[in-house]
């Protein structure tokens, strides 16, 4: 696992990628709330969204199937409360906790697929989220790989020897803990000399330009228009 | 128990990322005093040790096994003021790019596991970590962290009107427990390892001063330990409460306009509060 499949998608080259994060957080924000408010005629509601999805999805020339397929991560969790609400005799609770949490899902999935983390995280900033949680949020996701890989060789070196006793993991873990502690410091001392002053400093600070707010508004005029309609003509 | 989106109600997540954002945001700043520079990395490659871990297979027995869920560890190791901003970034990440999460839920998550699994996960060890029931505590912080984690978000479930029938609330009560004795166990033997390695990686827990976080880790306890008596003693009676208080059924009345105007506001206002603070902090 060095890379997801959500890290290749992020670097196409759509126009929907080539747009200012802040372009595509605004319109998601607009859709995860009038999807999260809406509480009649959900599915013709909620196929209306999912064509919007599907069409960002071809927009942005990533494959449909793959990035539908990586939405259904949330499906097993709501799909056991979905049972659960089902037996409990509200079966429209049930449909409704399984469409609206894929779509959210979907939603979310498409504005990563087509931001690399670090500018997203950087757009994030802008929108006023604390610095100092997103250096260590842009920490933590360049060496989520490099961690995970080690901890996956680990396994591998485990399981190759026969498994692992409840205690032998926890002196696994605890010299991954080190590892990862030391190349802390390694890093750190590496970029100090490198001239880091604390804080990522993106190449080209992203300017919103007019097609990103023409794509803003548009998308999120959309998203509204749709739920507006639905309920009108039910 | 990351809660994705829409499982809440729109009253509920709005109050939580009300209450939750404040908190976040006094916890970073917290840190950001505190913490020289070198500490930054530190945090960041921790949080992602932490996403790591899930991968190392705890047996226990039967041929299930569990893994670390990490909030007491670290809050043991970086402190709880620290630890509780890396669960923070390491809920937002997983929340952004795994979708494990909501997004408009992350207030929910971040109360729940960052702030009040971490407080609670730090107590005992700040209580009583000096003495000879230091394992012990050590033990009884992970255990704490998981359940306060896990019962607040059921409660929030239950509010927000998810139906659990009185058998599936035992069921998931008992996977609770189990998951807390889990991560206890874990915590501690990791620990005790960690120490053996090198006795520099967990933190003497600092005397006394601190009274507020003392204060905020009982209220976490307490509200946790409610939450498990309420919902075990009457699943009815959270419905109950949630209808009059005009929560759950009358869901037809709020418009999406209401709710994005309750996010505008909400954004205002913090961003409002962060610079006043900023202001008075330079």
């Amino acid at each position: 696992m060095r890379h997801t499949a959500v890290e290749e998608w992020s670097r196409g080259a759509s126009p929907l990628h080539r747009l200012n994060p802040v372009a595509k957080l605004f319109p998601l924000a607009v859709f995860l709330v009038a999807l999260a408010t809406a509480h009649r005629e959900l599915p013709p509601l909620g196929i209306g969204l999912g064509l919007l999805l599907v069409t960002g999805i071809l927009a942005a020339r990533l494959p449909v199937l793959g990035v539908m397929l990586r939405g259904g991560v949330v499906l097993p969790f709501s799909g056991v409360f979905a049972l659960v609400s089902w037996l409990a005799g509200d079966p429209v609770r049930a449909i409704e906790l399984v469409l609206k949490s894929y779509l959210s899902a979907l939603a979310v999935l498409l504005v990563v697929a087509t931001t690399p983390v670090p500018a997203l995280l950087h757009s994030l900033e802008r929108l006023g989220v604390p610095a100092f949680l997103l250096t260590v949020a842009q920490f933590l996701y360049r060496y989520l790989f490099v961690i995970s890989g080690e901890a996956y060789d680990m396994r591998t070196a485990a399981a190759a020897r026969g498994g692992l006793t409840f205690r032998a993991a926890s002196g696994a873990l605890a010299v991954l803990f080190a590892r990862s502690y030391s190349r802390a410091g390694q890093v750190h001392r590496a970029m100090l000399a490198r001239g880091f002053t604390g804080r990522f400093v993106p190449m080209s600070p992203p300017r919103l330009t007019a097609v990103d707010l023409l794509f803003a508004t548009l998308a999120a005029v959309a998203v509204i228009v749709l739920r507006v309609a639905v309920e009108r003509l039910a | 128990m990351h809660i994705p989106d829409n499982f809440l109600s729109t009253p509920v997540w709005v109050a939580l990322d009300a209450i939750s954002i404040p908190a976040a945001g006094l916890m970073v700043r917290r840190a950001g005093r505190e913490m020289e520079d070198t500490r930054v990395p530190l945090m960041g490659v921790m949080g992602a040790f932490v996403f790591a871990a899930q991968m190392i297979n705890f047996p226990v027995g039967a041929g299930t096994s569990g893994h670390l869920v990490g909030g007491a560890l670290l809050a043991c190791t970086l402190g709880p003021v620290a630890a509780s901003v890396v669960m923070t970034a390491i809920l937002a990440i997983q929340a952004l790019v795994f979708q494990d999460g909501g997004v408009l839920a992350l207030g929910a998550n971040v109360l729940n596991m960052a702030v009040v699994g971490v407080l609670a996960g730090y107590l005992p060890y700040h209580l009583w970590g000096r003495g000879r029931g230091r394992r012990a505590a050590i033990f009884a912080g992970g255990a704490l962290s998981v359940l306060a984690s896990a019962v607040l978000a059921l409660a929030e479930l239950l509010i927000s009107g998810v139906r659990m029938p009185g058998p599936a609330l035992s069921v998931s009560l008992g996977l609770f427990v189990i998951s807390a004795l889990l991560e206890g166990a874990i915590t501690m033997t990791v620990v005790s390892a960690l120490e053996g390695i090198q006795p520099g990686f967990v933190r003497q827990p600092s005397t006394g001063r601190s009274f507020a976080m003392t204060a905020l880790g009982i209220a976490a306890v307490l509200l946790a330990a409610g939450g498990v008596v309420f919902a075990s003693t009457s699943p009815d009676g959270i419905e109950q409460l949630a209808i009059q208080a005009g929560i759950h059924k009358p869901l037809a009345g709020y418009g999406g306009g209401a709710g994005l105007a309750g996010i505008a506001l909400l954004y205002v206002v913090c961003l409002a509060a962060g610079r006043v603070t900023r202001k008075r902090s330079t």
